[in-house]
């Protein structure tokens, strides 16, 4: 019965990839990664250049999953309340209160996204870190419970600007920070250029089949994929040499040219990382099929669940995303399994 | 009339030995003064126990100083029979090669003589190589003078001995006995020997496990010593995929892992003979520390594939090429 239902909704996993890779285009990591994070349950935060589609990718998904889909756009001005309620003046003349972006959908609310999330500030990412953790809100002396939502936020790192770092302890709520980059092959950049079905971004998302998932039923089959997907005694202890890497990877031989390692990393991965980690290792063994995670489950999602969460010297943070890169290759380099 | 015939005939005899007797013909010339002549020899090494057909080869180096110069027509020529007393001495001169070195003063002329004996006899008997006579010319007088060359003595042997003989007693003291040559046997037996002495260190090379060859002391080498020494149960088994996977980490210079294996072989082609064997082994390791239902279809007890596996991985680092079923 459990195989049978693994196998079915893997066929809907794989259905939805194949949905959103017909709206994005080169984008075929970056979309089994968000995959990966929608059956792991774990919030996702896209870091690219202006104009690369980030915005169309996460749309593109929340269609597939279906359930209530709310946006907010970061803004400096933002405030913590602009994401619970609204007020206005009415047609008669009163005031009225109307729920903001987070309390809108209710408990169906699936997907909220959080374009440019580094424009707004602290006291929103204050908020969100409850949110995120928790997945309630209090507000109007009430408690509002969100079970299906997942966060999608994504930063803009080129503009420094009237934006506002992402404290690690948000970072760290976020199970995977994914880059996107332009496809490097011509053809598609052609086709992103002159295809002029990709100039008209809500018609383009149109096209992906609505409702893939049952995005109420997601939590409950995350569950069982968590409970079904095994790990070893030596993938436990391989993943824990791992941990152990990112927080001295002195000790693992592990280098990064032109940094001293002894003062790169102030910490590295948190608890939590590791068990997102875990988590997201887990869903990939399941989409490959496996019912045990392999160390090639892990590397699959590694430098994803990984890189944002190290908290590296002031004097390294802004090579960071180039510093992670190669310090958690090395760290894989470096670890055996056995 | 009678007188007449007999004149006759006598001087007919007379002509004719003029004619064919050089010495009569020509007369006994003088001997050149040995300071213009001088003779080097290198004679057979053996001066005995020749029989009929039996060739000797002598070397003579004349060396003829200014104003004289050798005429090149009085050397000897092939199938001249030399008599003695008027009788075939039976040793003929079968082949003459004749080298020449023009020097300021002198010339050198090296004479390579073969002599073939075809004389027998019931006994052992004298025998010699005569002298050559060559001629001389002065350069100035157009005088001719000649030259005896040194003879070499030897002796003759019957081919065989009639009647009962007692070896011992007729053993000559002079040459040892004749015994069947055993130099192309040995050349054969050495040949044979040299090819088994290298087939070994072939063999050893390919099958040996320990380091004293070049190219030897690999990591697989190691790892398949210590495979050897793991006991055949499952914490074995988990020790010995552990150092195959160093082994090959070593190699490497950093983990591999399986979707690391195109990358592996790019780097290291020296084994991508065993890539279906590695593919195995991937799934091998994989069943034994993180997948039980994976099924690596090895066709045999996992540590008798491990070693076999091993050997393999062994031969490709010693640049040989093993032979690997899928």
């Amino acid at each position: 019965m459990r195989e049978q239902q693994l196998a079915d909704w893997r066929t809907q996993a794989l259905k939805l990839e194949s949905e959103v890779n017909k709206v994005v285009v080169g984008q075929e990591n970056p979309v089994r990664l968000i995959t990966i994070a929608v059956f792991a349950r774990g919030h996702v935060l896209l870091e690219g250049d202006v104009g690369v589609g980030k915005t169309t990718l996460l749309r593109a998904f929340t269609r597939g999953i279906g359930g209530g889909y709310q946006r907010i756009e970061g803004t400096i001005d933002l405030m913590p309340n602009d994401l619970v309620y609204h007020t206005y003046l009415g047609e008669d003349g009163k005031p009225h209160v109307s729920p903001g972006p987070l309390l809108m959908s209710g408990q169906d609310l699936s997907i909220f996204f959080f374009n440019e999330i580094n424009r707004a500030r602290p006291q929103v990412h204050s908020l969100m870190l409850r949110v995120m953790a928790e997945r309630t809100l209090t507000a109007f002396n009430k408690e509002h419970h969100f079970p299906h939502m997942l966060v999608f936020a994504d930063r803009n790192q080129v503009e420094k600007e009237e934006t506002f770092d992402i404290p690690s302890a948000a970072r760290d709520r976020f199970m995977m920070e994914i880059p996107i980059v332009v496809p490097p092959a011509h053809d598609i950049m052609e086709s992103l250029i002159f295809d002029t079905r990709f100039h008209d971004v809500d018609q383009l998302i149109t096209n992906v089949e609505s409702d893939v998932l049952k995005f109420d039923e997601l939590n409950g089959f995350a569950k069982v994929i968590q409970d079904s997907v095994t790990a070893s005694p030596a993938l436990r202890q391989y993943a824990l040499n791992l941990w152990l890497a990112t927080k001295d990877p002195v000790a693992y031989g592990v280098k990064v040219s032109n940094v001293d390692m002894k003062r790169l990393v102030l910490s590295g991965a948190s608890p939590r990382g590791m068990g997102m980690l875990l988590r997201a290792a887990r869903v990939n063994a399941w989409l490959h099929e496996r019912e045990a995670v392999i160390p090639e489950d892990i590397h699959a999602v590694f430098h994803e669940t990984i890189a944002h969460r190290l908290v590296f010297s002031p004097v390294y943070e802004m090579r960071r995303t180039e510093i992670a890169r190669e310090m958690l290759s090395g760290i894989v380099n470096a670890v055996a399994a056995p | 009339m009678k007188l007449l015939d007999k004149l006759r005939c006598f001087l007919i005899a007379v002509v004719t030995m003029l004619l064919f007797i050089p010495a009569f013909a020509e007369g006994e010339l003088p001997r050149v003064d040995d300071r213009y002549v001088s003779v080097k020899e290198i004679n057979p090494t053996r001066d005995a126990g020749y029989v009929a057909g039996d060739k000797l080869e002598r070397t003579l180096v004349l060396t003829v100083k200014k104003p004289y110069e050798l005429i090149l027509e009085s050397l000897p020529i092939v199938g001249y029979e030399h008599r003695y007393r008027g009788e075939v001495s039976g040793i003929e001169l079968v082949a003459i090669n004749v080298e020449h070195q023009n020097h300021r003063d002198q010339a050198e002329h090296t004479l390579h003589l073969v002599y073939q004996v075809f004389k027998t006899g019931r006994t052992a008997k004298p025998a010699i190589l005569r002298g050559e006579i060559v001629k001389l010319r002065h350069l100035d007088k157009k005088e001719i003078r000649q030259y005896r060359m040194p003879s070499f003595n030897f002796r003759t042997s019957p081919l065989s001995v009639l009647g009962e003989v007692n070896l011992k007693n007729e053993m000559s003291p002079l040459i040892k006995p004749f015994t069947l040559s055993t130099a192309s046997s040995e050349r054969s037996f050495n040949i044979a020997a040299a090819g088994l002495v290298f087939s070994l260190i072939g063999l050893i090379y390919i099958f040996g496990a320990y380091t004293w060859l070049p190219r030897m002391g690999g990591v697989f080498a190691k790892a398949y010593r210590n495979i050897s020494k793991v006991a055949d149960n499952e914490a074995g088994i988990q020790q010995a995929i552990t150092a195959l996977h160093q082994a090959m980490h070593q190699v490497a210079g950093k983990s591999v892992f399986g979707n690391g294996v195109d990358q592996f072989l790019q780097q290291h082609p020296a084994y991508a003979v065993a890539r279906p064997e590695i593919e195995r082994f991937f799934q091998l390791s994989r069943q034994v520390f993180f997948d039980p239902k994976v099924d690596p279809q090895l066709g045999m007890p996992a540590k008798q594939w491990l070693k076999r596996f091993c050997r393999h991985m062994r031969d490709c680092e010693r640049g040989l090429k093993p032979e690997v079923h899928a």
